[in-house]
């Protein structure tokens, strides 16, 4: 047993140090929280799930659990999170969903029960555990930690730890099934070839401009000017008409300030 | 009262109602497969029944107590009523057998000429087999329940027999209305056992007959009653006898068969079975007496008025188990005497239902007897087998009926005081009236000038295959009577107690006379009225006549009192139901259905909408748990 | 420093899971190395006899009644009834699975990763072998469904409730025809699961919280979340019993989600109309056997002390399952969606069974569970058979005039209709019969009124099937019904076999429940 486990675990009162730790952490936690329900932008998101998660780590050691504060820290923050913000970054960095609100009251009425909910089980759990003090830690501790836990792991709980198995299989296989196309031989095109298609005579290889790009006007509906001045399709919807517009519609109309 | 159990070849006897209802089952299972052979098949089930009938007639005659049980399983079992599946052969029960299986074979034998133009003949065939194996399970029960089952399964049978041309109006309306009318009856021996269970908790025939002493003179009256009723219903007896000339639409056999020899004489069978609870109640008894006088009369009133040669020999059914119903009404000793002349009566008027049939099968199913006359030149061997029935029912010496009516006669003048003058003197005019109507139809068939129609261009005789059937019919009819006027009512002692001699207001050898004169005088009266023939249509008659033709206004009684209430009951009814049950009901139909759709739109298809439910969810539930277990929030 | 040892373990006893768990990973094998054309053959042969052989173990196993794996694990008379219950109405759900006569390549998509609607998914609709990883994802749904109603801990029972969902969400995603629908349902059912997997593990935490003091298995005060534990803890603990009241009240949650009892039902009808058939059968049945086992357990044998306290609450719960799924099933135009609300419905019957915490109610709640999911199995074994070029024809008005082109499955659809509206001589109405009796002989007799009146609702949207089936005429769009191939067939037979023979013989399973209605202390 460390010294540091033996100032943190002081069961029983909560110590000063401990309860300034926590009101610090605590509001950032859930404000990590709260930002990455609002964000807009999965990034961003993920990044203030990454400072719930970090503040939830400190809390797991200022409760004696240094091993679960660690693997917090290290395998969700460090590892698991950060292979979401890879994934984020591969799929696009700039796909936000809409956040439009299609449901009447569905806003209005979700902050309503989540409040009423967390103020219910709050109070509850508050008047429930008022006054009471931690007991069983110490016993838990006796052997340090990450032992405590290894023997709960391999006795009680063997069943369980190894049935996890099944499930990181099941996920595995899942992710086969959802995720991977297979490809005969001959549809696989290889870099040469793909490169030779992209600059094959009636491609155009570089990225189209952008509808009105280069146009007389900025509606969506005008299709982009390659830098040669030529019209170019597909940079617009197709279910829009193009079309050019007239010199007169162009004009200023007089009502811009 | 103590059955033996059955041991030996009679334990076997399970297969009396197996063989016709298996073979019942084959025809209809096969289908078209069995139409070339299943009528044989029919015939053949029941001549096998018939066999086995007598071997086992001749066992029990060999036995000391010749009741003899089979307890097969137990059928119901629910609390304290207990059913079993079991079967009593005793005399009573034995000469039912062989009477069903034997006439039954005969007409079955008979039918296989008669339906042989007939396209659903195999369907016929399975109807009759099955009719044949529910009258035998109705005779054989040895409890009601069992009874109860042949019962309907017979009734079952004649309905789908009255109505087996089903094609005919007529014919579906008078198989519904005989199933109606039987239901009613039905209804009546339903509640009789009802009560029986609940007064003595058995509806075993032994157990009961042991302990209807003990019950109280009103529950005895009232079982007895609605006995009656289901007796009344089944037999066609005052005031259900409307469904039994109706049911006339039926193909011949059935009608020989069903509506003359057998299923409408189970009514008697059921009083006969029942004698204890019916000795003992005099009042009981002077209420069967009663029906039955006024059935007999009734039914020679009417007969006498009808044209339809088979409506003639259904109104001369009703009257004749009128006679049947007197005899078991005045107990004692003239149960048997019932018994014998239902069994005589099944031969004759069987062969008088088949020699008819034959009438119509050589006249192009003509049934009006003022187009007959003088058929005697043509169908020599229907005309000398429907004689002998005619003399039969006529009670002659020394013919079937002689022996078997005119004993009930002199029994009914046995009773005390003045209702031996009532009920002799009904049984007496009876006699008088029944050789006139018989007379009737038999001058008007068989004599006089032919007066059938031109498209008739000869009538002939029928195929050996029905003829021998109505030979051995007349043999019967001729013979039966003296046979068993003395040997039948000895061998159903054990079953209806002992024979005692009538001693009446009138000696026998008085009333003997007076029979015959009556008869005599009833017979040369239509012979004289009717030797010249009569007239092809209806002519203006007198009141009397009238109503006769009209069934002495009995439908037009039941339609004023019993239909037309009954239709502006159900109108009633329809109309409650329509407005106010099916209003209340559509009512909350439109609720629940409205509250389906607005309930409907909180299913919007979003994930975020569905978690909210479920977050709405645990929160009440979280909530509920607190507010009632730990009081907050109160 | 103490030795840490491995708990004696009965292998015998756990042996099913096992073999089943071998076997999921075996096909995994199977679908990485046996060439395309042979895999259905292998993978249907392999995942059958994986499941009679568990099967096969479960009655070698019949009078095992232990607590194993250091308590995880209670192999007792529910236990064994249930995985057998379980294991039965799997091998009928593979039958479904593995059709393949129905539909060129059967109902399951030949790779679910193509985008729907692109050339690539016209050409495999109509031309490839569908995917048989279903297989092994079907042998771990049913391995966590064995684990599920065996768990003696919440942990394990959390455990067991991801190991047979997550298999689930991925086959509610492999419908051969109308991908996206079944993405979708896929999706909602996933997001939907997690989040109730959330509050399971909440109640979980918070009935922890109020064992602490309570003398665990292992000997120490500190507690633990074995159903022991908790069963002591619920007798007399000095927590506040608030925490225990919360905690039931979020397990419950998590639990009542996967039964599909309202208000937590909502994912219900989308995912068993998106879902392919065959899958809708399998959650339908044997989902929902493994939900209410580990109900029965957490109520009876966790919260047996505490059941005065969560019967108004629950029963508050029963009725509004049930006049929710029978007053929804009302307006219900799809017949997947229509059988949904049944089954919503259904969850509430169960429920009031699952409330009377008794004997009588716990032989009761697992007999209708059986019952039931052979009906149901049926009920879906019939829907895949309705047929025209597009699919399956789930459209109610499409079924109307069924009874002239098809009498004979409209007859076996309107039997099982009729079973699902109680009426005697099909299980369903003994079924509801003992359920009913269970909750009035342990007092709910208001739940027994309520569950009439819902059977009486009910009965409605059944009935007008039944009508629309044989009193309309075929239209031009009336679909045709394909015969079924061997394997359908052979469900469709099973299924309407066991819904006469539990109407009109019900007695030999009412003994065997019975017998096996005891928990292990």
């Amino acid at each position: 047993m460390t010294t540091a486990q033996t100032v943190l675990a002081a069961g029983g009162a909560v110590s000063t140090g401990e309860a300034v730790t926590f009101w610090i952490l605590a509001p950032l936690a859930l404000l990590g929280a709260i930002g990455m329900v609002w964000a807009r932008n999965a990034v961003h998101s993920a990044l203030w799930l990454v400072l719930t998660m970090l503040c939830l780590g400190v809390f797991y050691v200022l409760q004696a659990g240094p091993f679960i504060g660690m693997v917090q820290i290290i395998v969700y923050t460090g590892a698991i999170m950060m292979l979401f913000l890879f994934v984020l970054m591969l799929v696009g960095r700039d796909s936000s969903d809409s956040l439009i609100e299609t449901l009447r009251g569905q806003r209005v009425a979700a902050v309503a029960l989540g409040l009423g909910f967390a103020a219910l089980i709050g109070t509850g759990l508050f008047r429930a555990l008022e006054g009471t003090s931690a007991v069983g830690l110490d016993a838990a501790n006796a052997n340090g930690n990450v032992q405590g836990i290894a023997k709960l792991l391999f006795t009680k709980y063997v069943f369980a730890f190894e049935v996890t198995s099944a499930l990181l299989i099941t996920a595995a296989v899942g992710a086969m099934v959802l995720a991977h196309v297979e490809r005969r031989k001959g549809e696989r095109l290889s870099q040469v070839e793909q490169m030779k298609a992209r600059f094959a005579p009636g491609n155009y290889p570089g990225p189209k401009p952008g509808p009105g790009v280069f146009a007389t006007s900025s509606s969506v509906a005008t299709p982009g000017r390659l830098p040669d001045g030529t019209l170019t399709d597909g940079v617009h919807s197709q279910i829009l008409p193009t079309r050019e517009l007239t010199s007169s519609e162009a004009a200023p109309k007089g009502t811009e300030k | 009262m103590q059955y033996a159990p059955a041991t030996g070849l009679l334990s076997t006897m399970w297969l009396l109602v197996a063989i016709p209802l298996a073979s019942a089952a084959v025809l209809l299972l096969l289908g078209r497969r069995a139409d070339r052979w299943g009528h044989w098949l029919g015939v053949a089930s029941v001549a096998a029944s018939f066999v086995l009938g007598l071997t086992y007639f001749f066992q029990l005659r060999g036995l000391t107590n010749r009741s003899v049980e089979l307890s097969m399983w137990q059928f119901i079992e629910v609390g304290s009523l207990k059913v079993d599946f079991g079967l009593l052969f005793d005399p009573l029960s034995g000469v039912f057998v062989l009477l069903i299986t034997g006439v039954g074979s005969l007409i079955h034998l008979y039918a296989v000429g008669y339906m042989e133009h007939d396209p659903g003949r195999r369907r016929f065939f399975a109807y009759f087999n099955l009719f044949v194996a529910a009258m035998l399970l109705l005779v054989l029960g040895n409890n009601y329940v069992m009874l109860f089952f042949g019962w309907e399964g017979v009734g079952l049978a004649s309905y789908l027999l009255i109505s087996f041309w089903n094609h005919l109006p007529s014919a579906a309306t008078a198989g519904k209305k005989a199933f109606l009318m039987n239901r009613v009856g039905d209804a009546g021996l339903l509640i009789a056992i009802f009560i029986m269970f609940a007064t003595l908790g058995t509806t075993q025939f032994d157990e009961v007959f042991t302990h209807v002493g003990a019950l109280t003179g009103g529950i005895v009256l009232m079982m007895g009653l609605l006995l009656l009723l289901g007796a009344a219903g089944k037999s066609g007896q005052f005031p259900l006898q409307a469904w039994l000339p109706d049911a006339m639409e039926g193909p011949t056999p059935v009608s020989a068969l069903i509506h003359a020899a057998t299923m409408v004489t189970a009514g008697v069978y059921l009083i006969a079975r029942s004698n204890p609870i019916y000795s003992a109640n005099p009042t009981l008894q002077t209420v069967v007496v009663s029906v039955g006088a006024l059935t007999l009369l009734m039914g020679c009133i009417i007969g006498c008025a009808k044209d339809d040669i088979k409506r003639v020999l259904a109104w001369s059914t009703v009257s004749q188990i009128g006679y049947m119903f007197l005899g078991v009404g005045l107990g004692g000793g003239a149960y048997a005497l019932a018994i014998v002349h239902l069994l005589a009566h099944g031969f004759f008027k069987a062969n008088m239902f088949l020699g008819a049939g034959s009438v119509m099968h050589g006249m192009h199913d003509q049934t009006d007897i003022r187009r007959f006359g003088g058929l005697s030149k043509y169908m020599k061997i229907t005309w000398l087998t429907f004689a002998t029935g005619w003399l039969a029912i006529l009670g002659l010496f020394p013919f079937s009926g002689f022996f078997s009516k005119e004993p009930i006669i002199v029994a009914a003048f046995a009773r005390h005081g003045w209702t031996a003058w009532l009920y002799g003197g009904a049984a007496l005019l009876g006699a008088g009236l029944t050789a006139f109507y018989m007379t009737r139809l038999f001058v008007l068939t068989f004599h006089g000038p032919k007066r059938w129609t031109d498209e008739i261009e000869h009538p002939h005789e029928s195929p050996p295959v029905m003829t021998i059937p109505l030979i051995l019919l007349a043999i019967g009819s001729v013979a039966a009577g003296g046979l068993m006027a003395t040997s039948v009512p000895e061998w159903l002692t054990p079953v209806l107690g002992p024979q005692e001699e009538a001693h009446g207001v009138l000696s026998h050898t008085v009333l003997t006379v007076l029979a015959t004169a009556v008869t005599v005088i009833g017979a040369g009266l239509a012979w004289a009225l009717f030797r010249k023939g009569t007239a092809p249509q209806e002519l203006p008659a007198g009141p009397v006549v009238t109503a006769a033709r009209k069934n002495l206004y009995t439908d037009a009684f039941n339609e004023a009192v019993f239909e037309k209430p009954g239709i502006y009951l159900t109108r009633a009814l329809v109309f409650l139901d329509g407005k106010v049950v099916d209003g209340g009901v559509n009512l909350l139909a439109a609720a629940v259905g409205g509250g389906s759709g607005r309930l409907r739109r909180l299913q919007t298809g979003f994930v975020r909408s569905y978690a909210m439910s479920v977050l709405a969810g645990a929160l009440l539930v979280v909530a509920a748990f607190l507010a009632l277990q730990m009081g907050w929030l109160a | 420093m103490t030795e840490i040892g491995l708990p004696p373990i009965n292998y015998g006893a756990i042996t099913p899971m096992l073999i089943l768990f071998g076997a999921s990973c075996v096909g995994v094998f199977v679908e990485a190395f046996v060439p395309k054309a042979q895999r259905h053959l292998v993978q249907l042969v392999l995942s059958l006899g994986a499941i009679t052989a568990a099967l096969v173990t479960v009655v070698w196993q019949a009078d095992t009644r232990t607590v194993t794996a250091g308590g995880a694990i209670a192999i007792d008379g529910p236990t064994l009834f249930l995985q057998g219950a379980i294991l039965v109405l799997g091998v009928v759900s593979i039958l479904l699975i593995g059709e393949r006569s129905l539909e060129r390549g059967g109902p399951f998509v030949a790779q679910a990763a193509i985008v729907v609607g692109s050339d690539a998914d016209r050409n495999q609709t109509v031309r490839q072998p569908g995917a048989t990883d279903i297989y092994p994802l079907s042998l771990f749904a049913l391995t966590g469904m064995l684990l599920f109603v065996a768990a003696n801990d919440l942990l394990t029972m959390f455990i067991g409730l991801e190991v047979l969902s997550l298999p689930l969400y991925l086959m509610c995603a492999l419908a051969r025809r109308r991908r996206l629908l079944s993405q979708e349902a896929a999706l909602k059912y996933f997001m939907l699961g997690a989040y109730a997997s959330a509050f399971f593990l909440f109640g979980l935490a918070l009935v922890y919280g109020f064992t602490a003091g309570t003398p665990s298995g292992s000997g120490d005060n500190g507690g633990g979340v074995d159903f022991a534990t908790i069963a002591a803890a619920v007798r007399n603990s000095e927590v506040s019993p608030a925490l225990l009241y919360a905690g039931i009240a979020l397990i419950a949650v998590g639990l009542l989600f996967k039964a599909a009892a309202a208000p937590f039902h909502v994912w219900t009808p989308d995912v068993y109309q998106g879902a392919p058939t065959p899958v809708t059968g399998f959650m339908a049945a044997c989902t929902k056997v493994a939900a209410f086992g580990a109900l029965l357990r957490v109520l009876h044998v966790a919260f047996g002390g505490a059941s005065w306290a969560y019967t108004p609450v629950l029963g508050a719960v029963a009725a509004l399952t049930m006049l929710v799924g029978a007053v929804l099933a009302v307006t219900q135009t799809d017949i997947k969606r229509l059988l949904a609300y049944s089954s919503v419905a259904n969850a509430g019957y169960l429920l009031v069974g699952a409330l009377a915490v008794n004997k009588q109610g716990l032989a009761s709640t697992m007999f209708y569970l059986v019952a039931y999911g052979f009906t149901v199995l049926a009920g879906f074994a019939v829907v895949t058979l309705v047929r025209d070029a597009d699919g399956e024809a789930t459209h109610l008005s499409r079924w109307a005039g069924l009874g002239r082109r098809s009498p004979l499955f409209a007859g076996v659809f309107t039997f099982i209709l009729l079973a699902f509206a109680g009426i005697p001589v099909t299980s369903g109405f003994t079924s509801k019969f003992a359920v009913f009796g269970a909750a009035s002989g342990a007092g709910h007799t208001w739940l027994v009124v309520v569950g009439v009146l819902s059977s009486m609702i009910l009965a409605f949207p059944y009935l007008r099937v039944v009508v629309m089936m044989w009193l309309s005429e075929p239209g031009e769009s009336t679909p045709s019904v394909l015969v079924p191939g061997g394997l359908t067939a052979a469900a469709l037979t099973i299924g309407v076999a066991a819904t006469l023979v539990l109407g009109v013989a019900p007695e030999s399973l009412l003994d065997l429940t019975n017998r096996a209605a005891e928990f292990v202390p």
